[in-house]
């Protein structure tokens, strides 16, 4: 099994190098055979991948300890659902993953676009197959999967294996990973239409039309990803954060906020064909920033909670960085004629302009964060002296920078296109700029004196105002002329133009998690070392250890605390936060318990036994943190109905350039 | 028997980790002068006051000498440069402001300042100013024109 499994992943990369040669030299020569057959080596190439896979997953099911992967990633009292997710639990077979999440993704590519763009299709080919051929290099050469553990030249299994770590142990944990490579290989595929656009020398945005929906899908699993992987770090690391700033957790948040301004962005160039350069820019960017994340997880350069083990593929990472950098700044270069703007800003005061702001922002945001991962290194590099660049700093350069840009979420949709009015813009800001400050004043009047949180409630209340007025004006326009009553005339507006208001519904979504990390700054915690019939006491919420008791099972031992919660004297519930021992790993894990409301959740995390016998309880009260995850929510039905085709077939008024502007001409009157 | 004795390893783990009380080392001074420095223990990326991995092999130390350092009655300038003494300024949780370091803080808003300044060429490079004459393409033109002319004869 494990031979055809190998000979499957070296077949795959055979085709791959096959399928860019032949897709390259097909289009060179103009032979259509050449090109079909490279279209063919994709679908093989995905099948063989598939085949590998099936075959990995299988010898975890089934604990086939024979192989090195499976014995150091399994264990046979582990549940099936986390035997399945060990195929993505290591480095090779996360690596198998991503190379069939890409696999996949191309395929899908090649066949929706059999019969269409026959100019830029093999160079699309081309491109996802290098990323592919490079990525299955990694499991045919230096990091297989389905390498066997031997004694000499006799192949051998242990009777069981070490287990997955306790802390992948997580429905989340599941997931999350899967939605990050969704995420991050799916980004390849607008790239390619880019690059492959830049190739052809096309002039317009046909590569942008294309890949538009398989974007907005992609970031919304890259979303997905990363919150995903929030919502497992605060239930699962036991200290309740969502966001620790980790280089890993950097690196799947960059190209998510370069693909953001990139949404943005993209909208100049469909409606006003202005910003080409800067969209090849961005869309490159976003899909370099992800192989640079790739690299960050896989060679161990930084270290991180969530890193795999130190290997030697960061050497493989840097080359293909280096080459693919290059080659794509040499064609933005080189291609600059074909990418000229179509026509010209009429104001300053614009939503063009306010889309300029959004995306120095964004990019801002992303600098900074990009900045103090790699500062580490470039100290040690220059200055001979490895310096920590952990939370505080991130959090200092951020905040700002994160409320200036909801600031603008609420300021774009109030400019219109081409040129606002004074007057216009008066109307448009006053209530949502009294919305804003009613609200700071209210709750610096009711004692919030944190300076960032007052700015953040009353840039929230600012942007939620605007999106609600877009959403009122627009239904009351629809009800004045159809008479439908309000929730049918807003579906009626949602659905006329479903990127606008899915957009907008994304603002809500931003809102909703703003208002969640703003919590923050209200956050109690405390420890508690306590027996059986204890109190304590944090916030409003008073507690009394109850009991502690224990078990066992095939895959762990557990303890876990009895903890009664009392508020203004009633029973209200009683929290079981548990300590587990994973046999196979003899590696400890904490099972929090929390209780989850709108205006705050009360965290607790049993944390272990004191000299003495007592219990360590940590103790948290998280204001205002459900609303991270119902922003998500709301993303998702936002993201959702931009991807719905919008009613009405949008006519945008481009602003055509007909001439050039001749300074000393006389001026027409 | 077994279970028995599994389900003590968790304890043994546990105490073994916690030499002294966890909760007398959060004391809000103790976590004031932790929040300048960065736990190094690999795993995090918190400061010495906020890490809350009970029994995490550096801040839970770091906690200790903190509190014997302030029983000493030292300052938290003090304390903070003792532990930049013993490890190197990677103790601190952020870069320092001083030297090469000072990059750190000052290359994200450089970072924004070309930005403003590409903004600024492109606005300036792409805004139609108004009453600028426009030297028109004749071709083009010409076929706007047969269009109107087109247009209003359908009209009459």
């Amino acid at each position: 099994m494990e031979n055809i499994g190998a000979l499957a992943i070296l077949l795959a990369f055979c085709l791959s190098v096959y399928s860019v040669a032949g897709s390259l030299a097909g289009k060179w020569r103009r032979n259509l055979f050449l090109i079909a057959s490279a279209q063919r080596a994709v679908y093989a190439v995905w099948l063989l991948l598939t085949l590998a896979s099936g075959l990995l997953v299988w010898a975890l099911l089934t604990s086939d300890f024979r192989l090195a992967y499976v014995a150091s990633k399994s264990n046979l009292s582990m549940p099936a659902i986390y035997k399945f997710a060990a195929w993505w639990g290591g480095q090779e077979g996360s690596l198998l993953l991503w190379n069939w999440i890409l696999a996949s993704y191309a395929a899908v590519v090649v066949f929706m676009n059999r019969r269409r763009f026959r100019d830029m299709m093999p160079y699309v080919i081309a491109t996802l197959m290098v990323t592919q051929a490079f990525f299955v290099a990694l499991i045919a050469f230096p990091l297989s999967p389905f390498e066997v553990l031997a004694v000499g030249k006799e192949i051998t299994a242990v009777p069981d294996g070490s287990g997955l770590n306790p802390l992948l142990q997580y429905w989340a944990m599941a997931i999350h990973p899967p939605m990050l490579y969704l995420g991050y290989v799916g980004f390849v595929v607008p790239f390619a239409f880019a690059l492959a656009s830049l190739i052809t020398r096309q002039p317009g945005d046909a590569w942008i039309h294309t890949t538009r929906r398989w974007t907005l899908v992609t970031w919304l699993f890259q979303s997905t990803g990363v919150l995903l992987g929030a919502g497992w770090a605060y239930a699962v690391l036991g200290w309740g954060g969502y966001w620790g700033w980790d280089p890993v957790e950097n690196a799947s948040f960059l190209p998510w906020i370069t693909a953001t301004a990139f949404l943005h962005s993209v909208m100049m160039q469909e409606k006003k064909g202005m910003m080409k350069v800067w969209n090849i820019v961005l869309i490159s960017t976003t899909f370099f920033l992800c192989i640079f994340g790739t690299s960050m997880t896989r060679s161990g350069v930084l270290s991180s909670v969530h890193a795999f083990a130190q290997s030697p593929i960061g050497p493989w990472f840097t080359a293909f960085l280096a080459l693919g950098v290059a080659l794509t700044a040499w064609l933005i270069l080189d291609r600059l004629d074909y990418l000229k703007s179509e026509s010209q800003l009429e104001s300053v005061v614009s939503r063009e302009s306010a889309f300029l702001f959004n995306n120095l922002i964004l990019l801002a945001g992303c600098f900074a964060i990009l900045w103090g991962t790699v500062f580490p290194l470039i100290s040690e590099a220059v200055a001979g002296e490895k310096i920590s660049v952990d939370a505080p700093f991130y959090n200092r350069i951020n905040v700002p920078i994160g409320l200036f840009l909801l600031l603008l979420t609420g300021v774009g949709p109030l400019v219109a296109w081409r040129r606002s009015s004074i007057e216009s813009l008066r109307r448009a800001f006053l209530w949502p700029v009294i919305a804003g400050a009613v609200t700071a004043a209210v709750l610096a009047a009711l004692g919030v004196r944190h300076f960032y949180a007052l700015m953040s409630f009353g840039l929230s209340a600012f942007v939620m105002c605007t999106v609600l007025t877009e959403f009122w004006k627009g239904s009351q326009a629809i009800r004045a002329k159809s008479g439908q009553n309000l929730a049918r005339a807003m579906v009626e507006l949602t659905h006329r133009n479903t990127r606008r208001y899915g957009g907008y519904v994304v603002h809500v979504a931003m809102v909703s998690m703003f208002i969640g990390f703003t919590g923050a700054a209200f956050n109690l915690k405390e420890i508690y070392e306590v027996k059986a019939g204890d109190s304590f006491r944090l916030g409003r919420y008073e507690m009394k250890m109850r009991q502690i008791s224990s078990g066992d099972n095939d895959n762990y031992t557990w303890r876990n605390a009895v903890i009664d919660i009392h508020q203004g004297g009633r029973l209200i519930d009683t929290m079981q936060p548990e300590q587990r021992l994973y046999k196979a790993s003899r590696q400890p894990s904490s099972e929090v318990a929390i209780r989850r409301a709108l205006h705050e959740d009360l965290y607790v995390n049993f944390a272990g036994t004191a000299d003495d016998g007592k219990a360590v309880i940590q103790a948290y009260v998280f204001p205002l943190v459900a609303w991270i995850w119902i922003g998500y929510w709301i993303l998702l039905v936002g993201t959702l109905i931009c991807l719905v085709p919008s009613k009405v077939r949008l006519q945008f008024a481009k602003t055509r350039v007909l001439g050039v502007v001749a300074r000393d001409a006389p001026v027409a009157q | 028997m077994r279970p028995w004795r599994n389900s003590l390893l968790p304890l043994v783990v546990t105490a073994l980790c916690l030499g002294q009380s966890a909760s007398q080392l959060m004391r809000p001074e103790i976590r004031r002068v932790g929040a300048h420095l960065a736990c190094l223990c690999g795993n995090c990326k918190n400061t010495v006051g906020d890490c809350a991995m009970i029994g995490c092999h550096y801040s839970h130390p770091a906690r200790e000498k903190i509190d014997k350092l302030l029983a000493e009655g030292k300052p938290d300038q003090a304390i903070v440069a003792r532990f930049v003494k013993d490890e190197g300024r990677r103790a601190l949780a952020m870069p320092p402001a001083e030297g090469f370091h000072l990059l750190a803080w000052v290359m994200p808003f450089v970072a924004i300042a070309f930005g403003l300044a590409g903004i600024v060429w492109f606005v300036r490079t792409r805004l139609r100013r108004p009453g600028t004459a426009v030297a028109l393409d004749d071709e083009l033109v010409s076929r706007y024109r047969e269009r109107m002319d087109r247009d209003l004869a359908k009209l009459d």
